[in-house]
């Protein structure tokens, strides 16, 4: 995620420089997924834009026309009182009975976005597959059916549940509306001190994963890609797996869990298919990515690593691991039953329950990892109400965090705005600068202090000339 | 004490009396033969709830476990073929939604909305130190008693606040099929976010009873949920309808305006002792809101004792009386009006 910063200085010929700044000026940026404000253009002598990553859609075009002008002799460096910004507009899109709100996240198939039932005023979460996409990925199509039929008959607390599904023809477009969950356990896990959790966190959110695969397995599904980042936490910490684009459904009359195909995560496989077999024993494929998983989150490491997916399945493949010296039994014991390099002397579910760590209440910590913020929103509020007080109040209502209504008059301002009232400015450039700095914050990680930006900085070098 | 058996045969159906669960239960009125008392008999038609039958159990069950005299008791519960019946005493006024609809129009006189106030906090209180959130107070769940006691129903969106021998101090689970709720509900629960809400979110839904109660309708009736929602969201605050708090037109001249709100509204005034109560209750910070035990101790609870007694407020309203049915002639006639009328649903609506 980088913020890009684009100056084009003063051209020599004024009538050249005024068309081609127009063409530029004229583009406003719809950047996505930020609640703040975002400059559309600069003064008269200075464009700025700005883009987090998620608006590459609206960038595609403007490399066309940063071609037409050099790039090379305008780069410049602009003083950030010289930015202009619009306020975001909110504009209500419904689907359905859903009112869509801001992304969650985004995947190879499609974007996760939240959204509002408007008659339940339910939060819910929906995965968007853009069918064009689908199409390119190899299997793609087909993993999606798969994963839809099996999202349908599965209902256990400790599995994510499909609430409705359906179809835009004309955008071709796939909507899976599923359960709001806040976060996932990777997001836990990257704003934890030392990536890992502390034991009795980890406790309770293992004995969950091992309820929903205990019904996975009875139901006679494989999920084949258990990580932290497919393991969701809602509002209630309840844990949900989730993403079964991978997921196996083993024949009824199949006489055993016998899987002939491998797609999961690289750093999760088991030896077995690290290795290459033709065939192996299903459920214990998730049985060794949980033990990845629980290795993963008590020492925030990886017991296999490789720097290309050769050499990792290459250190998979020999089985071969160690287990840091803090880990102790009974912990160790279980994490080495897990990680067995046989399948099928590999722990069960039912081993892996009644194990001694499973059984006995791990020892109480000092600290529990809370949910990252989302976007700088530590309370994860619903970012579909932006949305609809824009629709019901009109636009410039801007809802703060304090939940008192703010109006904001002017949707764009000007330079000359701007030194007509230089105090609004400057607090527009702190505003600013905070706005970014949460894109920026939420991205990396949390608890960060405020650091200077990229266009603050350029405050130090305002006689930046271009050579 | 009567005992109640599981036989069908005990209990003779006489007249329906209402809908609830959104018309997926029925409410009759029926007589227990044995003892030849009246009761209230749930049927919950198990086929049309489906998915949602584990609230089914959660009311029965979680309202076998509580004993107060301002709770709705079951006597017994059974299933029948594809139901589920519930044996209940008999709540001869109906429930305050019944009182509305069908006799208070404009809302109920001040004095009877404390009486049925102070029996719904002491309901309410038992219920939080229990440790539940009702998570569904509103007219309909309050059921009067014939000596004019309120009593609160409506269990099975309830959740409770200990949970793996806890008392958690938030609660985060967003209440499922709770739509015919939803305007009672706190912004707080509503805005399903890290905070969460306590058992202080009833007292919410407490103080929109009370506008309900006062107004004859519910703040927010009638709008769009998602507007209902920012506005609860933004901090608007329901108000009770009266001449303080209507905004008078020149000349008062009421037919002109574009809402037409009766004359009556307009011209009463509540005390300003229940408008306090319904704004401390209406908090839009949970944490100033009080708790039921210390809205008990709100001086407007001492004028209960000069005041008259609810049955004699109600009226017009008049209660499903026990004697009507007692003898059998008179049963005999009920069910010959019930043919006749087959479309009446409120037998409370007739003047016996």
């Amino acid at each position: 995620m980088s913020e890009n910063i684009y100056a084009v200085n003063p051209v020599e010929k004024d009538i050249e420089a005024d068309t081609e700044e127009r063409e530029l000026a004229n583009r406003i940026f719809s950047v996505e997924s930020d609640d703040g404000l975002k400059p559309i253009n600069a003064a008269e002598n200075a464009e700025i834009w700005l883009n987090d990553g998620h608006g590459t859609d609206d960038l595609d075009g403007i490399d066309d026309d940063l071609e037409t002008v050099n790039i090379g002799n305008f780069f410049h460096r602009v003083d950030s009182d010289q930015i202009i910004y619009q306020t975001k507009k909110k504009r209500l899109k419904l689907i359905g009975k859903y009112v869509m709100g801001d992304l969650l996240g985004e995947g190879a198939y499609g974007k996760v976005k939240e959204m509002l039932d408007s008659e339940t005023l339910c939060r819910r979460a929906v995965k968007i597959f853009k069918e064009k996409k689908l199409r390119r990925i190899p299997n793609g199509e087909q993993n999606v059916q798969k994963e839809i039929s099996l999202l349908r008959k599965l209902s256990h607390k400790n599995v994510i549940h499909l609430i409705d599904e359906f179809r835009d023809p004309e955008k071709q477009k796939l909507y899976l509306i599923l359960e709001f969950c806040v976060g996932s356990l990777q997001g836990l896990l990257d704003s934890a001190p030392g990536k890992k959790l502390p034991a009795q966190q980890a406790h309770v959110y293992f004995g969950q994963l091992l309820d929903g695969l205990e019904y996975l397995h009875g139901a006679r599904v494989v999920h084949k890609d258990i990580k932290p980042g497919n393991l969701l936490l809602t509002m209630e910490q309840v844990l949900k797996i989730s993403d079964f684009g991978v997921a196996e459904s083993i024949d009824f009359f199949a006489k055993d869990d016998t899987c002939y195909i491998g797609q999961g995560s690289p750093a999760f496989q088991p030896p077995e298919i690290a290795n290459g077999a033709d065939s192996f024993p299903g459920f214990k494929v998730d049985i060794w990515s949980c033990g990845v998983t629980l290795y993963n989150i008590m020492t925030g490491k990886y017991p296999f690593e490789g720097d290309n997916i050769y050499r990792l399945f290459e250190n998979i493949g020999r089985g071969d691991f160690e287990i840091p010296d803090d880990i102790q039994d009974p912990l160790r014991d279980l994490l080495l039953g897990m990680l067995r390099k046989d399948p099928l002397e590999r722990f069960s579910l039912q081993q892996i329950r009644q194990h001694p760590w499973l059984t006995r209440k791990p020892p109480p910590s000092e600290y529990t990892v809370r949910i990252p913020p989302l976007k700088n929103d530590e309370l994860h509020n619903m970012t579909v109400l932006p949305y609809l007080i824009d629709h019901y109040y009109g636009p410039g209502t801007c809802y703060d965090e304090d939940g008192n209504v703010t109006y904001e008059e002017p949707e764009y301002f000007t330079e000359r705005e701007l030194n007509a009232a230089e105090e609004s400015r400057k607090q527009l450039a702190e505003q600013f600068n905070g706005s970014s700095q949460a894109n920026r914050s939420s991205n990396s990680k949390r608890g960060k202090k405020k650091r200077p930006i990229s266009c603050m900085t350029v405050r130090t070098l305002p006689m930046c000339k271009p050579s | 004490m009567i005992n109640y058996n599981i036989n069908i045969n005990d209990y003779k159906v006489v007249s329906p009396l209402s809908q609830c669960f959104e018309g997926k239960a029925a409410v009759y009125l029926a007589q227990h033969v044995p003892s030849g008392s009246m009761i209230a008999l749930k049927k919950f038609n198990m086929d049309a709830i489906r998915e949602d039958s584990y609230l089914v159990d959660v009311e029965i069950i979680l309202t076998r476990q509580l004993h107060h005299p301002n709770i709705l008791q079951y006597f017994i519960s059974f299933v029948q073929g594809p139901e589920v019946w519930v044996i209940s005493p008999l709540m001869a006024y109906g429930s305050c939604k019944d009182l509305l609809s069908q006799h208070f129009n404009d809302g109920l006189p001040e004095q009877a909305i404390i009486i049925i106030l102070r029996d719904l906090l002491e309901a309410l209180n038992y219920v939080h130190k229990k440790g539940f959130i009702h998570r569904a107070i509103r007219a309909s769940h309050i059921l009067i008693s014939p000596l004019g006691k309120a009593c609160l129903s409506g269990f099975r969106y309830s959740c409770p606040i200990i949970v793996n021998g806890k008392w958690q101090k938030t609660i985060h689970s967003f209440p499922s099929s709770t739509k015919p709720n939803l305007n009672w509900l706190s912004p707080e629960l509503l805005e399903q976010n890290l905070v969460g809400y306590n058992e202080k979110s009833d007292i919410y839904s407490v103080g929109m009873v009370i506008c309900e109660l006062a107004n004859g309708s519910e703040p927010f009736a009638g709008m769009s949920k998602t507007l209902m929602l920012t506005e609860k969201v933004r901090g608007c605050i329901p108000q009770l309808l009266d001449c303080t708090t209507i905004p008078r037109e020149e000349g008062d001249d009421f037919s002109g305006g574009d809402c037409d709100i009766s004359p009556k509204i307009v011209n009463r005034r509540f005390s300003d002792d229940l408008h306090k109560i319904a704004e401390i209750c209406l908090n839009q910070e949970s944490y100033y809101r009080p708790t039921a035990e210390q809205l008990l101790a709100d001086s407007i609870f001492k004028t209960i004792k000069k005041s008259m007694p609810l049955p004699d407020l109600l009226k017009p309203a008049l209660p499903l009386s026990d004697k009507v049915a007692y003898n059998t002639d008179d049963l005999e006639e009920l069910k010959s009006l019930n043919n006749f009328s087959s479309l009446e649903i409120y037998s409370c609506e007739w003047d016996f």
